[in-house]
């Protein structure tokens, strides 16, 4: 049987369009499964591949939102690099509007150890700057988070980490 | 508060010493500035969801947000359920949103947004006007930007006007204006009431404080300014508004056409040839570009340089041949690779290295034809897809190797005999109970000096802790091989999950691809009908010249 022509004209001309609209709404219930799995795998790995008798977290905030632009940080626990990042602006906006980067979560045995991090910055003067401090901890068993507070004041705008522990 | 590291000297492992570094250890503790803070409140989540969803991780940021309660939570996980897709849940969210204390314009322009996405412009009217009034900021700008538009698509375009004038000067205000001037273009057998608009955007972008953005538009304004000037005749203002112009911009091959093309209208054919000159350096991809190669041979050719000439559209018809086979290359490479590796990808990874990328970039033949590509919008939310496709694929792909790898350890787990933790334990037994005869004689031997005191306490919660775990060890064993197993069922599910959302991500990924291959093929075929249009147009300014050339050598002949 053949269709119309003018029926068959709307038809081709519309079908491209209905296809893509078709493909978006695929890729959105695609997106949201993945989210929905993305939960139940981050819970799987949160309770077996971090247990809380050994888990370490630390978390970088921005102390004062306008005194720094981070570029990067690396993090070392017991001389070992653990993490690092570069930042975009996105991201640099989100810490200078409260937002809370978790920048490790790993584990290591009760007792002492070592937390070093190295953050490279420009200041609010114009400053290009690297600093590396240090920590020590104490782990002891259950969950341990310890936070990393990046200021830096008027009129030098030397950065500051401070580290903030909880359990 | 910055801490300051404690010395530590490094001492041969034996348990007397390790117990003083302890000790030692102890007493550095209580110098650190360190605070013992609370667990982190509900302000925390928000913070790392907020994180996570700047740092392109939506599916993160749900996680984090879980059912944290609160205005700042509701704005975070509304984002975060658009972002992955789950549109009518972030929709009601954001309507919700509109009644809340904070957020309200943002919410409100993001509904608007999805109005407009759905045609829905009656909706989306109501949404912008309420943004408009609850916003503030870049919110209340882009409000005002979207209602002009809305006017403009009604046919309103004094309304438009109307709401330009009331915004604040910068980038959406500087962009409602150059659509304005577009509008009025269309409309106006004259070009002034454009021009007039066009003055506006480029004042009001003089007040964008995102540099490389204001750049972009300013020279894409100026160089709009100049076509309707040269389209008045008025060549002065046109060479005014092109020499505004960086030479880095993405606007420069048409700046330089354009501002060759003023000069030659009067009749300064060597500062025009100088213009088409450094236009010709560019990819013949951007506009302008082909015309600046005629115009080489038309300059020569006014200045009575016909010889010159006739080498100049030569040149011309060869690059515009070489130019048809690049394209020939590009449609085939498509075909045979897709659009998304030959067009897209292949093209941000050609020579130039990313530290390297300046204005050289824009001489990149590929990289010119994928611009000029992406500034169709549908070429863009072609691209877009394949894009959100690959990274879902990339995601579940490291997801898949991850857990893979997982599994494999928990079935070399399952297969260590109990007995060998239970042989183990007993001895560790033993060592804790020395360890705690040791803290014993030494709290007695330290009996009045205050000092060691707090240091002995924390020895002693220590190896109570230690005592805790070694004590309910033997029930953690009990239950250790159903723990397992549970645990590798859970995963075992999670994987068979991935691998099913692994090929419903392929499967779309081929139909995207496929609409995006459709894209690029037709637009390389338009780009290869450019060529031949400008090839026909160097063939007949050479049999043009080459007739006249004919003409005057009977002439010269005849007398």
């Amino acid at each position: 049987m053949v269709a119309h022509p003018l029926i068959a004209f709307v038809l081709m001309l519309t079908a491209p369009l209905i296809a893509a609209a078709e493909l978006d709404t695929e890729i959105d219930r695609l997106k949201a499964d993945v989210a929905e799995l993305a939960s139940d795998l981050y819970e799987l790995e949160e309770a077996f591949l971090h247990p809380a008798d050994t888990q370490v977290a630390v978390f970088l905030t921005l102390a004062r939102s306008d005194a720094l632009t981070l570029d990067s940080i690396e993090l070392s626990v017991n001389d070992t690099p653990v993490a690092s990042h570069f930042y975009s602006e996105r991201e640099l906006r989100s810490l200078q509007q409260g937002g809370v980067q978790q920048l490790f979560i790993g584990n290591v045995p009760v007792g002492e150890h070592r937390l070093k991090a190295v953050l490279t910055a420009r200041t609010a003067n114009d400053r290009y700057v690297r600093r590396e401090v240090a920590h020590r901890f104490q782990k002891e068993p259950g969950e341990f988070r310890i936070q990393l507070s990046v200021d830096a004041r008027a009129p030098e705008y030397e950065p500051q980490i401070g580290f903030a522990e909880w359990k | 508060m910055t801490a300051v590291e404690a010395p530590c000297q490094r001492a041969p492992a034996t348990r007397k010493t390790r117990f003083c570094f302890l000790l030692l250890w102890s007493a550095a503790l209580a110098a650190f500035p360190v605070a013992a803070n609370e667990r982190p409140g509900p302000q925390w989540q928000v913070g790392l969801a907020e994180f996570a969803l700047a740092a392109g991780r939506a599916e993160e940021a749900l996680v984090r947000i879980g059912e944290t309660r609160g205005d700042a939570a509701s704005w975070v996980r509304a984002r975060a359920l658009l972002a992955t897709g789950q549109v009518e849940a972030a929709k009601r969210r954001l309507e919700q949103q509109l009644t809340a204390d904070s957020h309200r314009g943002d919410a409100a322009l993001v509904l608007g947004q999805m109005a407009t996405q759905s045609g829905d412009d009656r909706g989306a009217r109501e949404y912008f006007n309420t943004a408009s009034r609850l916003g503030f900021g870049n919110t209340r700008q882009r409000a005002l930007y979207e209602l002009s538009m809305l006017d403009m698509a009604d046919g309103k375009p004094d309304a438009a006007g109307q709401v330009l004038a009331g915004m604040e000067p910068g980038y959406w205000a500087a962009l409602g204006y150059a659509n304005l001037a577009a509008h009025f273009s269309k409309q106006d057998l004259n070009a002034s009431r454009p021009l007039v608009a066009l003055r506006v955007a480029l004042a009001m972008s003089e007040q964008d404080v995102v540099s490389d953005r204001s750049n972009s538009l300013r020279s894409q304004l100026l160089v709009r300014a100049a076509y309707l000037s040269f389209q008045q005749e008025d060549y002065d203002k046109a060479i005014g508004f092109l020499e505004q112009v960086p030479l880095d911009s993405y606007y420069t091959p048409r700046a330089l056409y354009l501002h060759g093309l003023s000069l030659d209208a009067r009749d300064n054919y060597r500062g025009a040839m100088q213009s088409w000159h450094r236009a010709k350096k560019y990819p013949l991809a951007y506009p302008g570009v082909e015309d600046s190669w005629l115009g080489m041979g038309r300059g020569y050719d006014l200045s009575g340089y016909l010889g010159q000439a006739g080498e100049a559209y030569l040149a011309a018809s060869a690059s515009y041949e070489s130019e048809r086979a690049t394209l020939r290359e590009l449609a085939s490479r498509i075909r045979e690779e897709g659009a998304w590796k030959a067009l897209v990808n292949d093209a941000r990874g050609t020579d130039a290295q990313w530290f390297l990328a300046d204005s050289r970039t824009l001489a990149q033949p590929r990289l010119a034809y994928l611009m000029r590509f992406m500034e169709s919008g549908e070429a863009q939310r072609k691209v877009n897809r394949v894009a959100e496709l690959v990274r879902l694929d990339q995601i579940l792909a490291s997801r898949e190797q991850s857990l893979t790898v997982f599994r494999r350890s928990l079935s070399d787990l399952s297969s260590v005999p109990v007995a060998t933790a239970v042989d183990e334990q007993q001895r560790l037994n033993a060592r804790l109970e020395q360890l705690k005869v040791r803290a014993m004689e030494m709290q007695q031997r330290m009996a009045g000096a205050s000092s060691s005191g707090a240091e002995l306490k924390v020895v002693a919660t220590m190896l109570a802790g230690v005592g805790r775990g070694l004590g309910s060890l033997e029930s953690r064993l009990e239950g250790r091989t159903p723990h397992l197993s549970g645990l590798e069922r859970r995963i075992d599910a999670a994987l068979s999950r991935l691998q099913s959302l692994r090929g419903r991500a392929q499967q779309l990924r081929i139909s995207a691809e496929q609409q995006l291959n459709d894209e690029a093929i037709a637009f390389v075929s338009r780009q290869d009908e450019r060529m031949v249009l400008a090839l026909d147009k160097a063939e007949q300014r050479i049999a043009h010249l080459y007739e006249y050339l004919a003409l005057e050598s009977i002439e010269r002949g005849a007398q």
